[in-house]
């Protein structure tokens, strides 16, 4: 998330919430890991209570002391009202869709209420906007967070920032909770020459599937990224039908193998072309195969095969599990 | 779901425009009419911005708005400094401040300024019912405050507001906590007060009308309270002043009376102890029972045994005083004092001179003398009126002989001049006499229409004594009151006396308005009345001295307690059963993921024992036990108690080995 290294002071915090708020997939906010300060807001209205405490000395008025006690009661009480808002909250880690890099993830979190209201809870990681949400009592709510990604693997977000200014915005109660979140990146996917092997090894001449547009035209299917923008079905586009894409017949014939060492260029370009031709082939519903250096996966077709493919494209040379450290 | 926390919500605008009116209402009495027209004018442009009919105004057209309202407040407050011009600034600022409220911080600062200008409110208006009303804006611009914090752009208004109600009463016992025991402090600096009122009361100087104008008011001059009996009402002579100096015309205070030189007196008889709280009078007056010792308010006795302060009296003011009725004053006085209350004119009233000498010749000494002179008001057909016919430049011969209808400042005004006239020391008292009892909160409150005057004359080895011609001529004023003595000229007093004398004989109307004006008092006495002398003596009486720490302690403690019973009843503890179980949950998933078993994003807790059971064939009955207890306890509302649900994870606990390195996780 940040670019900068973090500072020792930074480390010296998440060393100690480390220890103070364990990560877990599900973590309820207690007293232990709620913080209250007051906000700017609160400050300036402290400023203002001075004021009007002075125009109550200095006119020695009995009712401009009271006004200034009971706002500076209500501000004590709104601490109370923003720590309540927080203590209790139940949060969950959702399941988060795989994405490519480059693209924006989106985790899940869902809010469940610890028995009362919680009303505005924003969620996010600094340096962003924060989603707000309002739990009803003992229900819960799911909010979508936004992830920016700019490498494959596994992406595992900092801890996340629970805040709330409720009623007043006078205090902001937060916490930081480290919820086991974990996005998968694939590679960004980059349309090149086709890196064919035959199942078989060692046939010389291969085969090179034609690029796009020289099959039969079968219709029009969603975009999705890494398929070839010369696909592109522009005048539906300008129809506004949104972005399709020209469908074509699959190529018949042997099963396709996907050779990470057929191809030339560094390791992440590699992939990058590779993951391309996983979401082309599966589209044309092709049965191809996945030859990495080593791992193999057998020729087939279907989403759950690409999924494996493109998993295993991600984790290609980097840690397997998510790793607690900042991505 | 919103991102957006720039704009501001329906709910703060919808608020903000109550509070503006709320705000603003008690103020209209001292506020310019162009102010309302620039308050409309903005609340409709404001409304035509909202619905998106109309732009923010461009910076020139806030610059001129801004010098309009600048040149407005200095023409018709004549200047930008001072109380009445800051607080017509303020509430300009207040109301103009929401044609440029474009992001919430902009809100805050109107919902600021609106604070500022409920408390500025204070200084003009500080009754029951206004310092009551106070509360209604207060709880608009907290509701405007949530609106801010509201995650929705357009939420229905009254939750809000039921949650700002909810944190005013809650703040309440903090605040009474912080009113009794916060240090007053005395005024840091001299503040600006507002323009005096036209008041009517006693002035330093008065012709005979204008005592009359006087007694047609029925408007509040000060209540007291007394500790014990309240003396019977032909001894409550309030003194305010005297008049020593007459020019033939008008009675005036004389020079000599303004200096603060004690006079000489012994108290005797039995003291009577009270205490005033009395409106503001634009006079350094306080009013007071003879000869009293004041207590506070830099009161101070003068040779004519009046009190005063340096200032006038510009606020409701609380003093403490305890009189000698039966006091000795001056039994010998210096023969400048003497002199001034033997002074007369060189020439005029002829008649009343003559009659003067008459009456000295034929008495043996001056009680005798005046004896004569009662009798003689007594016995002739001298009448009371508040309608004295005119008379002409002789006024003292025109009263005695012609006319002889007047009113108490007649009767006081010729009994002086015929004393001095033979040569008998004497001079006007000014004050208050008698006044209303009001049973249901134990105290007097005496009117403006109470206003009297009164004689004392000096006696050597006496002193000075009190003497009233008016009992004389109507003895009813001292003993019912003006209103009873004079019920033939009810048309001469204004709307509110008139509403005190038609109502004052339909029984529960008039428990209602003693208990009303009761109400008022306590509130004056206890609330307004509030400042260090009070807070003094409520520490004295609570802990025995008034050390600062003793108090300071309790004000600590106190909020201490406040707010941890407050946080008891709102955070309910004791309802956490669920969350227990909760608890207990997490501590089973530390103790597999000590062992690497950690529970995957949305696996449930099914799928994650039965899964960590495979994983750790050996603990499988306890992971199982446990989750089977769990799923009961949560989901099916079985009575599996949360103790239960405890043992069965600490079992599990127990058995799992210990593993170093994820210490981390420890409890």
């Amino acid at each position: 998330m940040s670019g900068r290294a973090p500072s020792r002071l930074q480390r010296l915090r998440d060393r100690w919430l480390a220890r103070r708020l364990p990560a877990a997939t599900s973590v309820q906010l207690t007293q232990r890991s709620i913080f209250i300060v007051p906000t700017t807001v609160g400050m300036a209205f402290l400023v203002a209570l001075l004021l009007m405490l002075l125009a109550a000395i200095n006119y020695r008025n009995s009712l401009a002391y009271a006004m200034t006690f009971l706002l500076a009661s209500v501000f004590a009480v709104t601490l109370l009202h923003t720590w309540r808002n927080m203590a209790g909250l139940r949060l969950q880690a959702g399941r988060t869709r795989p994405v490519f890099c480059g693209e924006r993830a989106h985790p899940w979190v869902r809010l469940e209420s610890g028995g009362r209201t919680h009303q505005a809870v924003a969620l996010g990681w600094p340096g962003q906007t924060f989603e707000l949400a309002d739990v009803p009592a003992r229900g819960a709510c799911e909010v979508e967070l936004t992830l920016s990604t700019t490498r494959r693997g596994w992406l595992r977000p900092p801890r996340l920032r629970v805040e709330s200014r409720f009623p007043l915005g006078l205090f902001v109660a937060w916490s930081w909770v480290d919820l086991d979140l974990a996005v998968l990146v694939y590679p960004w996917p980059v349309a090149d020459e086709l890196p064919l092997q035959d199942g078989s090894r060692g046939d010389e001449e291969g085969r090179h599937l034609r690029g796009a547009g020289a099959d039969d035209y079968q219709g029009l299917s969603p975009w999705q990224p890494g398929v070839s923008r010369r696909r592109l079905h522009w005048k539906a586009y300008s129809r506004g039908q949104g972005l399709l894409v020209k469908e074509f017949a699959a190529v018949a014939g042997r099963d396709l193998m996907l050779d990470y060492e057929a191809l030339g260029g560094d390791a992440e370009s590699r992939l990058s072309r590779l993951c391309h031709w996983v979401q082309t082939l599966t589209e044309q519903h092709t049965a191809f195969g996945l030859r990495l250096p080593g791992r193999n996966i057998a020729p087939a077709q279907g989403r759950d095969h690409a999924d494996a493919c493109l998993r295993a494209l991600a984790l290609h040379g980097v840690a397997e599990r998510p790793t607690a450290a900042r991505p | 779901m919103t991102v957006a926390l720039q704009g501001i919500p329906r709910n703060t605008l919808v608020w903000l425009l109550v509070a503006q009116v709320l705000v603003i209402v008690p103020h209209l009495t001292h506020l310019p009419l162009w102010i309302v027209a620039l308050w409309l004018g903005c609340v409709a442009w404001r409304l035509r911005i909202f619905r998106m009919q109309a732009n923010y105004p461009p910076s020139w057209v806030k610059a001129v708005i801004i010098l309009a309202a600048g040149s407005g407040v200095y023409l018709s407050r004549g200047g930008l400094v001072g109380l009445d011009a800051g607080v017509v600034l303020l509430i300009a600022a207040f109301i103009l401040k929401l044609l440029e409220m474009r992001t919430r911080r902009d809100a805050l600062v109107v919902i600021f300024l609106g604070f500022f200008t409920v408390v500025t409110s204070y200084l003009f208006e500080d009754g029951l019912v206004a310092g009551t009303y106070s509360l209604l804006p207060v709880l608009a611009l907290l509701a405007a405050m949530i609106g801010l914090q509201q995650s929705r752009l357009f939420s229905r208004p009254w939750p809000a507001l039921r949650l700002a109600g909810s944190l005013l009463l809650q703040a309440l016992p903090l605040m009474v906590v912080l009113f009794l025991f916060f240090p007053r402090l005395a005024p840091l600096w001299s503040v600006p007060t507002s323009a005096p009122r036209q008041t009517v009361g006693l002035s330093e100087q008065m012709a005979p009308g204008d005592i009359v104008e006087l007694s047609r008011s029925a408007e509040l001059a000060f209540r007291a309270s007394f500790t014990g009996q309240v003396p019977p009402r032909d001894r409550l002579y309030w003194r305010a002043a005297t008049f020593e100096r007459f020019d033939g015309r008008r009675w005036s205070q004389s020079v000599a009376s303004r200096l603060p030189v004690a006079p000489q007196w012994s108290p005797a008889g039995e003291p009577v102890h009270y205490s005033v709280v009395m409106e503001p009078s634009r006079r350094p007056w306080l009013y007071t029972l003879d000869v009293p010792n004041v207590t506070g308010a830099d009161a101070q006795l003068m040779p004519d045994f009046h009190v005063q302060r340096p200032t006038p009296v510009d606020a409701p003011l609380m003093y403490r005083a305890t009189s000698w009725p039966e006091a000795l004053r001056q039994p010998t006085a210096t023969p400048d004092t003497l002199a001034r209350a033997l002074e007369l004119p060189e020439r005029g009233n002829p008649r009343s001179r003559a009659w003067a000498l008459e009456l000295r010749r034929d008495s043996v000494d001056s009680e005798a003398l005046v004896a004569a002179l009662l009798t003689h008001f007594n016995r002739e057909p001298y009448g009371y009126t508040l309608r004295p016919p005119p008379v002409g430049d002789q006024i003292v011969d025109d009263f005695l002989f012609e006319t002889r209808q007047g009113f108490c400042i007649h009767f006081a005004g010729a009994m002086t001049f015929v004393l001095r006239a033979a040569g008998i020391p004497a001079r006007i008292v000014i004050g208050y006499q008698g006044g209303e009892f009001n049973p249901a909160g134990n105290y007097l409150t005496v009117r403006q229409l109470d206003a009297h005057a009164w004689v004392e004359y000096w006696v050597a080895g006496r002193g000075w004594v009190s003497v009233d011609p008016t009992f004389q001529v109507a003895p009813e004023r001292i003993e019912l009151g003006l209103v009873e003595a004079l019920p033939q000229e009810r048309e001469l007093f204004d709307e509110t006396s008139e509403a005190l004398l038609r109502y004052r004989h339909i029984g529960w109307l008039n428990d209602l308005r003693l208990g009303w004006e009761s109400l008022n008092y306590g509130w004056q006495r206890w609330v307004l009345g509030y400042q260090d002398e009070e807070q003094a003596g409520l520490f004295q009486r609570l802990f025995g001295s008034t050390d600062w720490r003793i108090p300071g302690l309790v004000l600590v403690g106190a909020l201490a307690v406040g707010l941890a019973i407050l946080a008891l009843l709102l955070l309910k503890p004791w309802r956490r059963e669920k969350d227990v179980q909760l608890a207990l949950y997490q501590s089973f998933e530390q103790a597999l993921a000590r062992q690497g078993v950690r529970r995957q994003p949305g696996e449930g807790p099914q799928a994650f024992a039965a899964r960590a059971a495979r994983r750790l064939p050996e603990h499988a009955d306890g992971i199982l036990a446990f989750a089977r207890c769990y799923e009961a306890a949560r989901y099916a509302d079985a009575p599996v108690s949360a103790r239960e649900l405890a043992a069965s994870v600490k079992r599990l606990r127990r058995e799992l080995p210990w593993r170093k390195g994820r210490s981390t996780l420890a409890e």
